[in-house]
């Protein structure tokens, strides 16, 4: 009965949100607006849920959650065009769509890739709704017990695994990543005794550094580097004709929609993880378990089925904590967690209190959002297209004047404009030194956290480490960061696989004695 | 991402600033109350300010020692030192790009964005980025980019030496006409480089477009639709208000 009674309060929601038409119109505006970007090489969706975050300002928190949702969720989609039309992927979350689009493009089956790409995201997004309506209060329930320890911990574990799986080269670069975003949040008066840190004297910097002209430097300005620099050449885009999906296909190939939605759901809900490691992942377990693997990177369907479905539903898995823990999940979701502290809502344990049903509606948005994907990559994917030729040139000074207008709008202030620059250059260097750079932005959003629960923490304990070694979660989060670093030791994996063979030496011994 | 030998060469580089860095931190993070008063609060080390710099700075100095150690180990350190020792003159095509992009966005943010009027900003930023890049020819690149650099010198010299002041007492919006004449000329600097090369020529018309249709969108957004009170609002931005209360 309280199912159903849930059920009905979810629906009525979902009815009421979709009544008002300013609702439905900023939803297919920004819907189309997400498809765009996401199909423009170069633009992100963490780029474009940071530039559209500008103008949600003004707007209430429902419709503005409503515009970032649905930016978001496009972008994500959107990737895949690029990927099966000319073969660059619009994101880096589609890339993994490249390796069988585009072939299937040049096989003249573009559509049908469109289309089933089309109804598999938005399948993978509903996936990751269910996800958050359901693992919302179980995780909700359980940051409840967590105490500054706890938090201290979480947040570390958040910038460390960012870094540990999302760097390119060796692995504790991403960990440089990371404490240089935190070393960027000390910056500033500190929360406890108001002491200026890394001020040197200057008064616009007492307040700290502005999470968004950070994130919009961090992720904006070495795409648009990048892009001009290395010359980016779009191709010609491949012609299609009808995208419509055959129910035929989808039917067949439900096993592996949710097998790819169920990857793309746990990788997102790992703080940091983004969307292109989700696609890769699954796209990797489609290929290993399918019994015709050596079709992969020719034109198989399931490869761009598994890609498309599992970021997608990448998207509500980087929700769960970005909503329950005040972690986000993926880059684009440490953008929201910007744009909702900008609304005046904080993300974490307390949201229930604070703002009761905010999960119900995010949740609702999502429903909505990929039902709005679905009808707007069915009616205007011919017309999207278009926009792919558009030549980089052209577009990228634009997206340079969007990430400054949009770093300077929301504190009206110039100096921020004077650090986003610098950080944005810095990012680039980074990134071409093989320095990711999703853990330094996790470090910018987590460092307050880390900071304030750390030095909490110890005054209740008194200066003692030891409840780490008494509370369960605390003690299991401490493990899980010692062996994430000690892992990475030379010496650490020859020990372990001296272990392995011992093992399996004396697993070979019992075989023959018995 | 770099190719690998090059990228080992860059780590030595970064390891070697990293080290710097951390040992700035460490010594700034020193001067910080530790377990003296502040403020009237006597201080315990564990909640003193200082407890996560000094995480972090430890941290990027063990990390800045390991990325030593293996840009040692594998090679990186000896190739970089081979390179000094071997450096030729000259600068690639895509570092040239880089170069002139990095003059776009520092002149655009740091000079002319608080002084002149911003929709003006915006077009003399678009012009130049997209006719440099949009042409693809790397002479033409480098002809356009002597001729920006001694636009934006120029303004910078009005800048420092004050005698912008002057301008703007005697006709309000006067660096704001300066600033349109440098897009003018520009422009025609630019249709004169190109010729009579038709395709640069409908290139430079769709830079010239676009330039002055972006901003044409996104300041009337921005001023009039979100009410955000813009870096400087000159005399191309008066005249959309002028507009937009007579149109009211």
């Amino acid at each position: 009965m309280l199912v159903l009674e849930r059920l009905g309060h979810f629906f009525g929601l979902v009815f009421t949100l979709a009544s008002d038409p300013f609702n439905l119109i900023t939803l297919f505006a920004a819907m189309l607006m997400g498809i765009i970007f996401g199909a423009m090489p170069g633009l992100t969706a963490t780029l474009g849920v940071a530039l559209l975050t500008t103008l949600t300002y003004g707007m209430e928190t429902g419709r503005a959650m409503i515009a970032l949702l649905a930016i978001y969720v496009g972008a994500v989609y959107g990737g895949s065009y690029a990927s099966i039309l000319i073969n660059i992927p619009g994101t880096a979350a589609a890339a993994a769509t490249a390796m069988d689009g585009y072939p299937l493009a040049l096989q003249g089956r573009a559509g049908k890739a469109l289309g089933l790409t089309t109804t598999t995201s938005a399948i993978g997004t509903f996936v990751g709704m269910l996800f958050v309506v359901s693992m919302s209060p179980l995780i909700s329930a359980l940051a409840l017990q967590f105490t500054s320890f706890e938090f201290f911990l979480l947040a570390f574990f958040g910038i460390l695994i960012s870094g540990t799986l999302t760097s390119p080269d060796i692995v504790y670069k991403g960990w440089i990543a990371g404490f240089l975003g935190i070393f960027l949040s000390t910056v500033g008066r500190d929360g406890l005794q108001f002491y200026p840190r890394f001020t040197f004297g200057l008064s616009d910097l007492d307040g700290g550094l502005d999470v968004i002209p950070v994130l919009i430097g961090a992720f904006g300005i070495p795409q648009v580097i990048q892009v001009l620099k290395d010359k980016v050449v779009v191709g010609e885009a491949k012609k299609f004709q009808r995208i419509l999906p055959e129910i035929r296909d989808i039917v067949h190939n439900i096993p592996r929609i949710i097998r790819a939605a169920l990857i793309g759901v746990g990788i997102g809900a790992v703080p940091g993880i983004g969307e292109d490691i989700a696609a890769w992942v699954s796209y990797g377990t489609a290929k290993n378990s399918s019994k015709h693997p050596e079709t992969f990177g020719k034109g198989e369907l399931q490869g761009v089925i598994a890609s498309e479905t599992a970021n997608n539903a990448c998207i509500g898995g980087a929700m769960i904590p970005l909503l329950n823990l005040g972690v986000p999940g993926s880059p684009p979701a440490a953008m929201m967690l910007g744009a909702l502290m900008i609304h005046g809502v904080t993300p974490g344990p307390m949201i229930n209190f604070d703002h009761p049903g905010f999960i119900l509606q995010i949740t609702a948005i999502l429903l909505l959002a990929s039902a709005a994907m679905w009808v707007t990559g069915m009616l205007l994917a011919k017309q999207v297209v278009k926009v792919l030729r558009i030549p980089p040139p052209v577009f990228m000074p634009i997206v340079a004047v969007l990430c400054i207008i949009g770093s300077y709008a929301l504190g009206t202030r110039v100096f921020n404009l004077y650090l986003m620059l610098p950080i944005g250059v810095v990012a680039y260097f980074l990134t071409e030194m093989g320095y990711p750079i999703a853990p330094l932005v996790i470090g910018v959003i987590l460092g307050p956290m880390a900071d304030a629960n750390l030095r909490r923490a110890l005054m209740v304990s008194k200066g003692s480490f030891l409840p780490i070694f008494t509370r369960p979660v605390a003690l299991i989060l401490f493990l899980l960061i010692v062996l994430m670093m000690i892992s990475q030791f030379g010496w650490y994996k020859r020990l372990l696989g001296r272990v392995k063979e011992r093992i399996a030496r004396s697993r070979s011994r019992t075989r023959r004695s018995d | 991402m770099m190719e690998k030998k090059k990228l080992r060469r860059a780590d030595f580089v970064f390891s070697v600033i990293l080290l710097a860095f951390g040992l700035f931190i460490l010594g700034y993070t020193f001067t910080m109350p530790m377990k003296d008063s502040w403020g009237g609060v006597n201080n315990v080390w564990y909640v003193s300010p200082a407890l996560l710099p000094l995480i972090v700075s430890a941290a990027i100095i063990i990390f800045g020692v390991a990325l030593l150690l293996h840009s040692i180990r594998t090679g990186g350190a000896r190739d970089f030192l081979d390179n000094v020792r071997k450096r030729t003159r000259g600068i690639s095509e895509a570092n040239v790009r880089f170069l002139a992009l990095l003059l776009a966005l520092a002149s655009f943010v740091y000079m002319n964005i608080p002084r002149v009027d911003f929709f003006l900003c915006i077009v003399w930023f678009m012009l130049y980025c997209i006719a440099i890049f949009f042409f693809d020819d790397a002479k033409l690149l480098v002809r356009l980019t002597w001729f920006y650099l001694g636009g934006n010198l120029l303004l910078l010299l009005l800048f420092i030496t004050g005698i912008d002041r002057p301008i703007r007492q005697a006709f309000p919006f006067g660096v704001d006409v300066l600033m349109l004449l440098l897009i003018l000329t520009f422009w025609l600097y630019a249709r004169m480089a190109i010729r009579a090369d038709r395709r640069l020529v409908a290139r430079l018309r769709t830079a010239t477009i676009v330039s002055v249709v972006v901003p044409s969108i996104l300041v009337p957004i921005f001023k009039f639709g979100l009410l955000v009170p813009l870096p400087n609002e000159g005399g191309i931005i008066s005249i959309m208000s002028l507009i937009r209360y007579a149109l009211r």
